[in-house]
């Protein structure tokens, strides 16, 4: 009996509707607005055509991210996030709610704060982008990060990169913040952990540090 | 699309019958973002972002209350991008109209029945609903409330709505229909936000209630202003299906002395008439405290 293991304790008459509901078909299981797996598979894989609806057509897109001209034909109904991800392999920012309202996937474009899930890649054009990881790539704010290590102000660390890029924007603008400016430029940002006031102690420690070396 | 901090999601959420096939970018419209000072008016464009409307000094020196509301609209984030056009055409966010996948295709999509009547309507309107057509001879009525942060401050400075085609009175641009919170017609798009300098705009005093200090949609806003002749404007939001006016409290308070007791009496009037539901019966008392401690407070 090669399908004993598949087989429920109680017997009924249709065996064939029993074998659906124990083994259901994983693709039919998926809602429709998940990303397929070609989407999720590493980042840096080449532009996959195949997760694109039926009927999209390509556009062209030249955007500097990172320092770092990229000219790329993207699909028009991926937002900033998924480029920065599926395109060039950029996976610091965090998709969580992907609608705009909790703020882990926070890039800096031309300069502002802006939420990456909440702006189709094909409106971004010319802009300069700045991500996490162009941000750690820096040595001035090397003491921001350690500052974030210090003060552990993460526990699962999903949230961690967009208040990172939420703490630089406000740096760039207001080099020695008070506490209470620090909560309000954070305030679009949510860490269910719960971790709120370590942000504002490490960015405070990383101000007192970085004037110290007298990077501002 | 402008900001997208409306349409996107709902576009996400799959929540529309129908899909629109084209969606046009009208973020590069040149010259539409300008906020500047003409005519004894200040004049925003509608791409002009929340962000830039709580920063921008002219509007701070003049309509300050203006100032106060775009800050605090939904994250300091999401300000940057989302547009003060976008924040008065926005859709409802009623959990029914909201739900994923067009779980409930209510009245303001084409559909035949209203699920808040009957259903969860603690953050739906106190003042009834309000009826629309959605065929021809087909009345429905939606209690969705207007949650926009910044509707109850324009209507009271008196503002003018610029569209592509028209001028529209503040009070006069809010509606409800099928796919739509205003009286724009299909193709027409809201330009300009024309402000009068004056008491009005001077005067004005805003507040809002909600759960969050941030990311979050007031439960009730307020806006209330007066006129050294002691007229007021007093305009609520999230209490009805567009800002509600309350002409009761504007009648009893005019030309009067301010006092404790009239603050109290104009709280109890700004909310006469209200008819709540089962879930909502809180938000009568809250308007009656926050008309009457924004009166105190003038």
């Amino acid at each position: 009996m090669p399908n004993d293991h598949v087989k429920l304790p109680v017997s009924t008459s249709n065996d064939r509707e029993h074998q659906s509901d124990i083994m259901p078909n994983n693709h039919e299981r998926q809602p429709a607005n998940m990303p397929n797996n070609h989407e999720r598979q590493p980042a840096n894989m080449p532009n996959n055509h195949e997760h694109q609806p039926a009927g999209a057509t390509t556009v062209p897109l030249t955007i500097n991210v990172n320092g770092k001209d990229h000219s790329l034909l993207i699909e028009p109904n991926l937002t900033l996030k998924q480029v920065l991800q599926f395109h060039l392999g950029l996976i610091g920012a965090k998709e969580m709610c992907d609608r705009g309202a909790c703020g882990s996937c926070t890039v800096i474009m031309d300069g502002k704060p802006t939420l990456s899930c909440n702006i189709l890649a094909a409106e971004c054009g010319g802009k300069t982008v700045e991500t996490v990881e162009g941000i750690a790539a820096i040595p001035k704010w090397k003491p921001l990060i350690d500052a974030y290590c210090k003060w552990d102000a993460m526990q699962c660390g999903y949230c961690t990169p967009g208040f990172l890029v939420a703490a630089k924007a406000l740096l760039d603008k207001n080099p020695t913040p008070t506490e209470r400016e620090i909560n309000e430029a954070l305030s679009g940002n949510i860490c269910i952990c719960g971790t709120y006031p370590r942000h504002s102690q490490a960015i405070l420690e990383a101000v007192r540090k970085m004037a110290e070396e007298g990077d501002i | 699309m402008a900001g997208g901090g409306d349409l996107l999601g709902a576009l996400k959420d799959d929540i529309f019958p129908e899909y629109p096939k084209t969606i046009v970018n009208i973020k590069t419209i040149p010259g539409l973002d300008d906020i500047k000072l003409e005519d004894g008016m200040i004049k925003i464009g509608a791409l002009a972002t929340l962000a830039d409307i709580a920063r921008n000094p002219i509007i701070a020196a003049d309509a300050a209350a203006l100032s106060e509301a775009a800050g605090k609209a939904s994250s300091p984030t999401l300000r940057e991008t989302t547009t003060i056009g976008g924040n008065l055409c926005q859709m409802p966010r009623c959990w029914y109209y909201r739900k994923l996948n067009n779980r409930f295709n209510c009245v303001r999509k084409g559909g035949e029945k209203c699920f808040a009547l009957a259903g969860d309507n603690r953050y739906h309107s106190i003042f009834g609903g309000m009826a629309f057509k959605t065929a021809p001879n087909v009345n429905k009525t939606c209690i969705a409330v207007n949650q926009s942060e910044l509707a109850p401050v324009l209507v009271v400075m008196g503002a003018k709505f610029v569209t592509t085609e028209r001028e529209i009175e503040a009070d006069a641009f809010f509606s409800v229909g099928v796919m739509s919170a205003t009286v724009l017609g299909p193709g027409e798009i809201l330009t300009e936000i024309k402000i009068p300098v004056g008491e009005y705009s001077r005067r004005c005093r805003y507040k809002r209630f909600a759960f969050r200090k941030s990311i979050d949609f007031p439960i009730i806003n307020l806006a209330i202003s007066a006129n050294s002749d002691g007229n007021y404007r007093i305009y609520l939001g999230g209490v009805a299906p567009v800002p509600y006016r309350a002409a009761n409290a504007e009648a009893l308070l005019k030309g009067c002395e301010m006092s404790p007791e009239l603050a109290k009496e104009a709280g109890d009037a700004a909310a006469a008439g209200a008819r709540p539901f089962e879930a909502n019966a809180y938000k009568v008392q809250l308007v009656k405290t926050l008309v009457k401690r924004e009166l105190l407070a003038m």
